[in-house]
């Protein structure tokens, strides 16, 4: 492919290191916080460090322990990470384009790898610079940046996890990194609905039974947002319709 | 039994994150889906957010009384300005901190 620049690999992955180390202010007290909820939600050390690797996940490993440490059957708990998890399958959507040609184990590989953290990174080298047929080491540099400092900091906060009082909430570090991500990206009003919808759901679903206000408030943001995008879109091509 | 269900959910993460490059995927997923995906992440992130800052200690939703409330609200005005993960942790942190010291 003529149209195609060469960057070198080991280029290629530097930047992608060196893209995503700012992330890392966030992502190393987010480590730690976990660290410290799995032993204090009474997960032994092996469980909670090893669950950094097998989900690789921030808001699945936090929902995970907290769902684990009130008793909820196993098949909730699964279900319930599972739907916290499918913001990803959007992440791969929009990767797939680039990543698609490549050998499976690649794939495979730069699969685990894709966080909203590496994502976030690498889908701006994919769509604003120059294609390369080395472009996929990008992702692997910050993907592979990410698990390490991950992995480290969930080591730390589970080492620390009885020295760190309780008073400094150190717990609300999690909540304030999810409103990092998702306040900026409200930009519409079905966007606000959506957002409004799960977190009303959210609150008045406290009581229910194995926590399924988790999945019915995911599920009733989305379908509110999607109802609210649907119409607005509807009167939009029916007044240009009219117009024209 | 908990490696059993950390290990098929850690499958399933994988799954997700492997979908839509694994060769099955069709290339092009229908709209309706993609408008749908697309509100996942603030559906999901809301939900974890909201009982986490509106309720106290003893599981009560309080919002006048609640410093977390407050050190919320600064972090979402810092997050629409700056955008930065790192100030909005830390400005909410710092929030937190000087309200409760101040036993406000």
């Amino acid at each position: 492919m003529p149209n195609k620049t060469t960057t070198s690999s080991k280029d290629e992955f530097w930047h992608g290191v060196r893209d995503e180390l700012p992330m890392m202010l966030g992502v190393i007290p987010f480590g730690l916080v976990f660290g410290v909820l799995g032993i204090s939600s009474g997960l032994t050390p092996l469980q909670t460090i090893l669950m950094s690797s097998i989900l690789f996940g921030g808001a699945s490993q936090v929902v995970f322990v907290q769902l684990w440490a009130s008793n909820i059957p196993a098949l909730v708990v699964g279900g319930s990470v599972g739907v916290v998890n499918l913001r990803h399958a959007l992440y791969s959507a929009s990767m797939a384009s680039y990543l698609r040609p490549l050998p499976l184990w690649w794939r495979v590989i730069l699969g685990y790898l894709l966080t909203d953290e590496a994502y976030a990174i690498s889908i701006r080298r994919f769509t604003n610079m120059p294609p390369s047929h080395n472009q996929h080491f990008h992702l692997l540099g910050a993907g592979l940046t990410l698990w390490i400092s991950w992995q480290c900091a969930t080591i730390a906060g589970v080492l620390a996890g009885a020295t760190i009082p309780p008073e400094w909430s150190l717990g609300f570090a999690i909540p304030l990194t999810f409103i990092a991500i998702v306040a900026p990206s409200i930009k519409s009003r079905a966007d606000l609905v959506a957002c409004i919808t799960a977190g009303t759901i959210a609150i008045i679903g406290q009581d229910l039974p194995f926590k399924s206000w988790i999945v019915l408030a995911a599920f009733g943001g989305i379908a509110s947002g999607w109802g609210v995008k649907t119409l607005i879109r509807r009167q939009q091509t029916h007044e240009t319709g009219k117009r024209s | 039994m908990i490696w059993i269900v950390m290990i098929a959910t850690g499958l399933i993460n994988f799954a997700t994150r492997f979908s839509m490059f694994s060769g099955f995927a069709p290339k092009q997923l229908p709209n309706w889906l993609e408008d749908a995906l697309g509100f996942v992440p603030i559906a999901v992130l809301t939900a974890i957010i909201a009982p986490a800052v509106l309720f106290n200690e003893t599981g009560t939703i309080t919002i006048v009384d609640n410093t977390r409330v407050y050190a919320a609200l600064v972090a979402i005005i810092v997050a629409l300005i700056t955008r930065s993960v790192l100030a909005t942790i830390s400005t909410g942190l710092i929030a937190l901190w000087t309200l409760t010291y101040f036993g406000l």
